[in-house]
């Protein structure tokens, strides 16, 4: 579905993700796990074009995505929830998640409705709050909403951008729960990008480890949880 | 008493071409995030354009609407010429740092008011001209008084209360003010959610262009045209977005009526050398007792 081909991308001099070729297969969890600075946040950013590369290639669905805008790749169905809870805190919650919804509305609008309703659905709480400003947010909340914010726009790839960020383990669980379940039911595919690696490689079926921007195994998850000599040497536990 | 009510017309009408410039400031602001001090610049501009097809012969709503249009192509042809080359985060070394990406564009668009003056004057020659009013500029009369308050200036306060209104559920109720909002409050986010933040931004340019060209319009019958008698108006517009809060278009139309006032009970009261020293009072105290503005959000950024 999604193929990445010695990918390089460089911030001046220094090179984030050095020749990193991967896939991201349809309607499985693709984790991608490494330690702090291995170019995992930056692999996500060139994926979804905030980030150009200076070489290599990534194909989605047999095209090049390549220097493509953010605006056109998400109308490609890849939508992409960035590092750190990235909502609007001025807006309310329901802004937050309509936003998301703006670019295909007037040619679906029966369901830009239904799906801001499914949205709401799966995460209960943010329909209380939505009229709330998104600022106003706990945390988990907050990533909630990021991830209803791009799953509003019906993607067949999220990208996923540490989801676990500073929330509190029964929170993380929930999370990456709901993003289990749609994935098993709806055949969503997800590229998971962590640094908690235990929580990632439980739900993944696939498993890739990045270190200083290069791919160091591609294996099964199952196969990667087990390996303990990798976890020790690339991951410290 | 006749004095009271004379401050309190003049202010009412002042007041509310105030409002207009600090509306189009807060468009400008809340779409693009940059503060443009070309505004007053494009609404010289334009009125000119206006005046030149007045005195062609012309009636004076055809100058009027195309004064309107040519405004909104202005503010959308600086937006796409200057400003977006110069918010581009990989132009250059110069734009690293975000400090830099905010101010660049406001410096900017200083620059654009000085060309744009140099221009006008080169076009038009830099004499003063008048410019009409589409009402008539005598006082109503109540009960064998005239009143100081003049068909003109009920035209100014209903044009002025209808843009408020549009533009306020424009930003609210409408898919494509609420992109403008996320353009210019996180622009990576905006763009992940598929909105053309470009473009958002042009628009946003364009709508502030139409509003500060009406503003050009509604005050040079009173004050006269020339290159650079929109300055003033620039100045006391900007105060009054800052009073009344730069996010807030209702805040904007706020403050533009409170200086107003302020201005014409000065000036009515006291002497109109003083109308300066009570305009810095006021921007003062607002900004030691409510430093966002008056209905200023609390996130605000300041500027």
């Amino acid at each position: 579905m999604l193929k990445i081909e010695n990918l390089v991308t460089r911030f001046g001099s220094v090179v984030a993700i050095d020749g990193v070729s991967m896939t991201a297969q349809e309607s499985k969890i693709t984790t991608v796990i490494g330690a702090n600075g291995a170019g995992k946040s930056t692999l996500l950013r060139t994926i979804s074009g905030l980030e150009h590369a200076a070489s290599g290639s990534i194909t989605w669905k047999g095209e090049s995505i390549l220097g493509k805008r953010p605006e056109d790749i998400v109308r490609l169905g890849i939508a992409h929830v960035p590092e750190g809870h990235a909502v609007i805190s001025e807006l309310s919650v329901e802004e937050n998640i309509s936003m998301g919804s703006l670019f295909r509305r007037r040619k679906n609008k029966s369901d830009t409705a239904a799906a801001m309703d499914e949205m709401y659905l799966l995460f209960p709480r943010l329909k209380e709050r939505r009229k709330q400003l998104a600022g106003t947010l706990s945390g988990g909340e907050r990533q909630m909403l990021a991830i209803s914010r791009a799953l509003v726009s019906r993607p067949q790839l999220l990208l996923l951008d540490e989801p676990s960020l500073g929330l509190a383990p029964l929170v993380v669980e929930q999370i990456i729960d709901t993003v289990n379940t749609l994935c098993r039911t709806t055949g969503l595919s997800v590229l998971l990008v962590e640094q908690n690696a235990n929580t990632a490689l439980g739900v993944a079926d696939h498993g890739v480890l990045l270190a200083l921007g290069k791919v160091v195994a591609d294996r099964p998850a199952s196969e990667l949880k087990a390996d303990a000599q990798l976890r020790a040497a690339y991951l410290g536990y | 008493m006749n004095t009271f009510f004379a401050a309190l017309s003049s202010g009412t009408s002042r007041g509310a071409i105030f409002a207009l410039v600090a509306l189009g400031l807060v468009i400008v602001w809340r779409g693009a995030g940059i503060v443009n001090f070309a505004q007053m610049g494009q609404a010289m501009f334009s009125t000119y354009i206006a005046s030149t097809l007045i005195n062609n012969g012309n009636s004076y709503w055809i100058a009027f609407f195309v004064a309107l249009i040519s405004g909104a192509a202005l503010g959308a042809i600086l937006d796409v010429l200057v400003m977006r080359p110069l918010s581009n985060k990989k132009q250059s070394e110069l734009l690293s740092s975000e400090s830099m990406r905010a101010a660049v564009p406001v410096i900017a668009s200083l620059g654009i008011l000085g060309v744009l003056q140099a221009l006008a004057g080169i076009i038009w020659a830099a004499e003063e001209r008048g410019f009409p009013a589409p009402a008539k500029q005598e006082g109503f009369t109540f009960a064998g008084n005239v009143l100081p308050f003049t068909s003109f200036d009920l035209f100014v306060v209903l044009v002025v209360s209808l843009t408020l209104l549009v533009t306020t559920l424009f930003f609210t109720r409408t898919g494509i003010g609420l992109a403008m909002r996320a353009t210019a409050l996180n622009q990576e986010v905006a763009k992940l959610s598929g909105i053309r933040t470009n473009l958002t931004r042009t628009i946003s340019w364009a709508i502030s262009g139409a509003a500060s060209s009406l503003a050009g319009l509604l005050i040079t019958p009173t004050s006269n045209l020339s290159p650079n008698t929109l300055d003033l108006v620039l100045i006391v517009g900007f105060t009054a977005a800052v009073v009344g809060g730069l996010d807030s278009p209702a805040g904007a139309v706020l403050g533009g009526f409170i200086l107003g006032m302020v201005i014409s009970f000065v000036t009515f009261y006291d002497t109109p050398e003083d109308v300066f020293l009570a305009i810095l009072a006021v921007l003062l105290l607002v900004l030691i007792i409510r430093p966002r503005g008056i209905l200023g959000s609390k996130d605000a950024r300041r500027v």
